[in-house]
């Protein structure tokens, strides 16, 4: 055998997976306030190529988003190179690849029986969108890469590198810290969050982002392979695609080394390559003995069975996927909403929020507050990973718009600063008996300080209280004015007491549901 | 190792790392002292640049409190997510002339910074002090974020009601720290002049301070000691403070106030809201502590 001079073509391969992943955790980085009120990059741009959430959040939402149109794109793409965006784009992927170094796959040739199943959620998951259950970005995979990075790995590299500075900056001589210091002060400026941020769900997140690799150890891209509900869609398109990987023949004897090493599981007894599921690689080109392997835009006729589905399982995907959603309706939920469940302003009604959100995070990672959470059940099943405000952690800010602006799907909509003003998420309530001022006769009126609407929501009025020593003081007491009041949630979160707030919100009068509000107070 | 060791173990180790924290004792030297009459210098007129310059001069300009090669902190009010023109931050044009001022005096390093209350990176950026800064474009000028790290535990001796708290190290270290507040309306303290900026340097739960607040303002103003309190009142918030957003409740006065003295400072502020230095527990709290003059009639009042 010649050992080929030229580079082999799967470095190209690599590269290109290096700098997609680069470009990933740069507009990951850039999904932050940057020092103006509009975001400079297209951070979303990931969720809106994205075939899959878009043709879910147009099935829930029965009508074209628009904003995810680019996701055309990826379709055509593959219906050219075939799932080559699975193997040399997708960040996912590359990070499947490279966990492949650390939890070595088993070696030789796997069975691809289980392929089927991404075929069969991505069936249950359209259908069960159609008709109001949501599911589309629990196993999306830019979903699932971006909810473990921002809720669980950046926050983890952030408090490793802090607290590590931290450590030089009280306990190491002059001479280190004149070393240290200056590479902090850069990792603070173009790397690292700006605040600590926590995050609802963060090891849940990491959790399930952990599968992914681990699966990796009985099947090489093991969720690519089998799981994958993008993948899923994009191997339909690849079957028609034009550019393919062409196989070997009889007359290559008993060598089935490419069979072997492929990653994808896509390359049969015979040594056919199958579109569906090769992903372009090109292992195979480099390694195979004889450079049999080629690519070409001549596609082989198509084989019958090659997707692997059962007609019988197809059929029963169909069917949980239309009769699931008939059970919602008996939930608590379906007669009384979760009081807690304050949605960012901007957020569409709930059915059609539940329906366009894509559960990835951004609005979270985004949030200047972190104020911004995934829910866990206070929706339902379907609503975990949509946000939702968590005062006591983090409140809205007034003038910040950034939540509208990096949601791909729209399902917050993209507000002006006057309509964000005036977008009521909920209403504050005084708890009397743990308030400072009510309950202790002790003056406080910290919320009232907060409050951000020129005309304060939150006013107070001197009153004469009866305090533990049964001396009776003149104290400031606050009360909200309901007109004015946003649901901000700054009030909750500064409130000073230790535990409870004593003064909180809940979704009652929120704008973007009618009949959420008691008229004629 | 067995059980009773380990637990013995456990706790020699952290208790070890409770008592490694540093304790700061400021022993404020004589405060009570008499002290001669306190100067202090009122200043109008429409350009605010040269106004900071006109309300120093008769305190003996800025050469008077930085000294070549001083670490100078200039602490403004920049809490607030608001623009200039809703008054409830530090004028960007005034905080910039102070710093060109130390700059001129020779000041070695010039810090500015603020502990705020809305997220700190909106506030440096839309209070238009970070603008105004860059173009002065001096490298001995800095305008960093709060380093948590920074935050030490103070023992406040003299404190009454506030004796223990953690306070900003930069605030401390400064040879020179100028208190440059905002003058505008408050609900709980009816107005927040220069004591109440003073919780911009300060870490912790801020909020608990909010009870019986006029005399934990003077109880840190026993050991957070402006050589020079400069006074905003170039635009001065009437209603809905401390931050505002109404431009209906700004009023424009124009007016600086400059004294070394911050009691006094804070109480001749206070005229121009029509209210008496009686009226502001802080100033009440920390003239009984002497920390400074809060009788009008004794305040020698230059007018610049």
């Amino acid at each position: 055998m010649v050992r080929n001079k030229k580079i082999q073509p799967y470095l190209w391969r690599r590269l290109s997976q290096l700098l997609f992943f680069a470009l990933f955790l740069f507009l990951f980085i850039k999904t932050d306030y940057s020092g103006s009120d509009e975001l400079e990059y297209a951070v979303n741009i990931l969720f809106r190529i994205d075939p899959l959430l878009a043709l879910a959040a147009i099935f829930a939402g029965k009508t074209i988003v628009a904003l995810m149109l680019p996701a055309l794109f990826t379709l055509l793409f593959s219906l050219v190179f075939g799932r080559s965006f699975c193997g040399w784009i997708c960040p996912m992927g590359t990070v499947v690849d490279g966990g492949a170094y650390f939890l070595p796959p088993p070696k030789g040739p796997a069975g691809n029986d289980l392929r089927a199943i991404k075929y069969y959620l991505l069936v249950f998951i359209l259908v069960a969108a159609c008709l109001g259950l949501p599911m589309a970005g629990y196993l999306d995979p830019f979903s699932l890469l971006v909810r473990a990075f921002s809720f669980a790995l950046y926050p983890a590299f952030d408090f490793a590198v802090s607290s590590f500075f931290g450590f030089t900056y009280r306990h190491a001589p002059d001479w280190v810290n004149a070393a240290t210091e200056p590479v902090y002060e850069l990792l603070k400026k173009f790397i690292l969050p700006f605040s600590h941020k926590v995050y609802a769900l963060s090891l849940f997140s990491l959790l399930l982002f952990a599968m992914v690799l681990v699966l990796n150890h009985w099947q090489r891209r093991f969720f690519c392979r089998n799981l994958c509900p993008l993948g899923g869609l994009l191997a339909l398109v690849s079957r028609f695609s034009w550019l393919v990987a062409q196989g070997g023949d009889e007359q290559c004897g008993k060598c089935r080394l490419c069979r072997a090493i492929c990653r994808m599981g896509a390359i049969d007894e015979d040594r056919r390559i199958s579109p569906a599921d090769c992903n372009l690689c090109l292992d195979c080109l480099a390694l195979c003995p004889r450079n049999r392997i080629h690519l070409s835009f001549q596609r082989p006729p198509l084989t019958a069975g090659s997707y692997g589905m059962s007609r019988r399982a197809f059929a029963g995907s169909v069917a949980t996927g239309a009769l699931l959603p008939l059970f919602l309706q008996s939930r608590l939920l379906a007669r009384q909403p979760d009081p807690l469940l304050i949605r960012p302003p901007g957020a569409l009604p709930e059915e059609e929020f539940l329906g366009r959100c894509v559960r990835c995070g951004e609005c979270m990672k985004v949030c200047i507050g972190n104020a911004l959470h995934s829910a866990f059940l206070e929706a339902g099943i379907e609503g975990m990973f949509t946000p939702l405000v968590r005062s006591r952690i983090g409140y809205c800010e007034y003038n910040c718009t950034l939540c509208g602006q990096v949601c791909p799907s729209g399902a917050i909509k993209k507000l002006t600063l006057p309509a964000k003003h005036a977008a009521v998420i909920g209403r504050v309530f005084f708890d009397k008996n743990l308030c400072l001022p009510y309950a202790k006769g002790i003056g406080c009126i910290v919320c009232e300080e907060h409050c951000p609407t020129p005309d304060k929501a939150i006013k107070f009025r001197p009153q004469p209280v009866v305090n533990a020593r049964g001396e009776t003081v003149t104290v400031l007491q606050p009360f909200v004015v309901d007109e004015l009041c946003i649901g901000c949630g700054i009030c909750e979160n500064k409130c000073p007491l230790p535990g409870r707030a004593a003064v909180r919100v809940t979704s009652e009068g929120q704008t973007r549901q009618a009949g959420q509000a008691l008229t004629g107070r | 190792m067995d059980r009773r060791q380990f637990i013995k173990d456990v706790f020699l180790w952290s208790a070890g790392a409770t008592l490694a924290i540093p304790q700061f004792r400021i022993i404020p030297s004589a405060l009570a002292a008499d002290k001669p009459q306190p100067l202090l210098s009122v200043a109008k007129g429409a350009d605010y640049t040269a106004l900071v310059a006109q309300v120093l001069a008769p305190l003996g300009g800025m050469a008077q409190f930085v000294k070549a090669g001083d670490r100078v902190v200039i602490k403004p009010n920049m809490g607030w997510d608001r623009s200039p023109e809703q008054a409830a931050n530090t004028n960007p044009l005034v905080v910039m002339a102070l710093a060109n001022l130390a700059l001129q005096a020779g000041a070695g390093k010039v810090m500015i910074f603020d502990r705020s209350c809305n997220e700190p990176r909106r506030c440096y950026a839309n209070s238009g002090i970070q603008a105004a800064l860059a173009g002065l474009d001096d490298r001995r000028l800095k305008m960093d974020h709060m380093d948590s790290r920074k935050f030490v535990p103070v023992q406040i001796v003299r404190g009454k009601l506030l004796t223990n708290w953690e306070i900003y190290k930069d605030a401390l270290d400064a040879d020179c720290y100028i208190n440059a507040p905002v003058a505008k309306h408050h609900g709980l303290s009816r107005l927040t002049l220069g004591l109440k900026n003073s919780m911009g340097v300060i870490g912790g739960n801020r909020g608990d301070l909010h009870h019986d607040l006029g005399q934990k303002l003077a109880d840190l103003a026993t050991v957070i000691r402006p050589k020079l309190t400069v006074i905003d009142a170039t635009r001065i918030l009437l209603r809905n403070g401390p931050q505002g957003g109404d431009l209906k409740d700004v009023k424009q006065l124009d007016t600086l106030i400059a004294s070394a003295d911050p009691v006094a400072a804070d109480a001749y502020a206070t005229t121009l809201f029509d209210l008496q230095p009686a009226d502001i527990d802080s100033t009440v709290a920390a003239n009984k502590m002497g920390l400074g003059e809060m009788d009008l009639a004794r305040i020698k009042v230059l007018t610049a």
